[in-house]
């Protein structure tokens, strides 16, 4: 990418996107080819896993505004919030998604919907209470790139694996423990093979999982990264960004907030998950750590000022 | 290139769209015909400030230039969106358009092409009793400000899109059929955003 400003795209985000996704793609040929070679009734599996999916892929906006208590507002009810959408998509020439506000004090936004003709974008009125107009912007032209780079479909599509591998491991698990492994055959050769098959499966299928959740974290966290850069470059101010990053992100850690994220129906500003005391490793989670993100949009900013 | 874009997460900053600004005159004339209106020789460009020295010093280039020019009553506004307005009075509606895409070519030239949001002119309401003879098209270089009408009505022009859209509660869209002939007329009106307390008089 390569701006008319002359700012290098990201090479290394873009890579490291890359090449995240590629192992998904990879991981993913591996189990359908290991569960067709077991036998496993994998065209059950795959149905019921895609269904559910499907079904959280399409009503993405619906779930999540249930899920956060927001509701659509109209120009006239928000007119500056409207306002300052308005004018990020006619500078990034998109379409306007519609806009809603959750009436709660924890301060966050997030974006959803299936495609940007479909897409939500949401605020809550915890964050524009705490956020000025410019940092109120950073935040809102950062949910428009998830909304741009279509991050609802990206991810959920790239969760199906794990979904998949989570539901055989129960599935075995269950039967296993009901029937106990291979039990109720009367050929003592027969059922040791199926026994061992169906374990082998089990073990695959959890390590499968383990897997695609570490991918599937890290692809997340690259599109927040990529989120955080292309709103940074719409409003020019990656240092607006930054300071709402900074606010919302100590204001959350003094509120206790349920975990809202346990599915990619929408894209949060910052984790609503807060961690308190020991922190979980990076690895597990949907975000960037703060430093991480500062320091990129410390680095935007040098681009910017030299850029000219 | 839109799959792998959408793949990797990024979006390429979009470039103004700058060749359908000169149609103006022309619909500035139909205009004075059918309705009684014309360009009130009051405009402003829109742009999104971004942090940096280099922006700034542009801005300041692109001022000496006009004034070198000869544009009067150039003046630099911000409105409560924090957007910057770079405002250009002429009575001659050639010259308003010249000058008006001479920021916009100068700020996209300079790579600042992504930070350009739209432009928008004045309309006003003639007097009844027609004295358009000082008007749109026979204006000498020299028109005074005199000439300059307070706006009731605008045209915006959308960068991005190379398209324009009437801004006027009341008369939207009578003012776009009247010129939908002479300009390309945004034709998503979802995109018709209004633009509220505008700093172009």
């Amino acid at each position: 990418m390569s701006t008319a400003r002359n700012i290098p795209g990201d090479r290394g985000l873009t890579l490291r996107m890359f090449t995240t996704g590629l192992l998904l793609v990879i991981l993913y040929g591996a189990v359908v080819g290991l569960l067709i070679a077991f036998g496993v009734p994998l065209v059950a599996v795959l149905v019921f896993a895609g269904a559910i999916l499907f079904v959280q892929y399409w009503f993405s906006d619906k779930i999540a505004l249930f899920g956060m208590g927001g509701r659509l507002v109209t120009p006239e009810q928000a007119p500056q919030l409207h306002g300052a959408i308005d004018r990020l998509c006619a500078l990034a020439d998109m379409k306007k998604p519609r806009v809603a506000i959750a009436n709660t004090d924890v301060p966050n936004a997030f974006a959803t919907g299936r495609s940007p003709n479909n897409a939500v974008v949401c605020a809550t009125t915890g964050l524009m209470r705490r956020l000025d107009e410019p940092e109120l912007e950073a935040v809102l032209a950062h949910e428009l790139s998830h909304v741009a780079h279509r991050d609802v479909a990206v991810m959920t599509i790239a969760s199906f694996l794990g979904m998949v591998a989570g539901l055989i491991t129960r599935i075995m698990l269950w039967t296993g423990l009901l029937g106990g492994f291979g039990g109720g055959r009367n050929n003592s050769q027969g059922g040791q093979n199926v026994a061992l098959i169906e374990l082998g499966v089990l073990v695959v299928s959890v390590v499968v999982y383990a897997i695609s959740f570490l991918l599937t974290m890290a692809l997340s966290r690259y599109r927040e990264l990529a989120a955080d850069r292309s709103g940074a470059l719409l409003t020019g101010r990656p240092s607006a960004l930054a300071s709402a990053l900074v606010k919302v992100t100590g204001d959350l850690a003094r509120i206790p907030s349920r975990d809202l994220r346990s599915t990619f129906n929408a894209f949060y500003f910052t984790p609503a998950i807060v961690k308190n005391g020991v922190s979980l490793s990076n690895l597990f989670s949907t975000h960037p750590s703060l430093d991480k993100r500062l320091a990129q949009l410390a680095t935007i900013e040098a681009e910017l000022g030299r850029a000219a | 290139m839109g799959l792998l874009n959408t793949l990797l997460g990024r979006t390429k900053p979009v470039q103004s769209n700058l060749d359908a600004l000169f149609a103006l005159p022309s619909a500035s004339i139909t205009l004075q015909s059918a309705a009684g209106m014309s360009c009130s020789g009051k405009a402003g460009v829109c742009f999104k400030p971004p942090s940096g020295q280099g922006f700034e010093e542009m801005q300041a280039e692109v001022v000496k230039l006009l004034s070198m020019d000869g544009a009067a009553g150039l003046r630099r506004a911000k409105d409560s969106y924090d957007y910057d307005w770079l405002l250009v009075e002429n009575a001659d509606i050639e010259e308003l358009v010249t000058q008006v895409h001479m920021v916009n070519s100068s700020l996209a030239d300079a790579g600042w092409g992504p930070q350009l949001l739209c432009s928008v002119f004045g309309l006003a309401q003639l007097p009844p009793v027609p004295d358009d003879s000082g008007g749109s098209a026979a204006g000498l270089p020299t028109a005074g400000p005199g000439a300059v009408l307070p706006s009731t009505a605008f045209l915006v022009y959308l960068f991005k899109r190379g398209t324009f859209y009437p801004f006027d509660i009341e008369q939207e869209l009578r003012l776009k059929s009247l010129v939908a002939d002479d300009l390309v007329i945004e034709s998503d009106l979802d995109r018709w955003f209004p633009l509220w307390d505008l700093p172009v008089g």
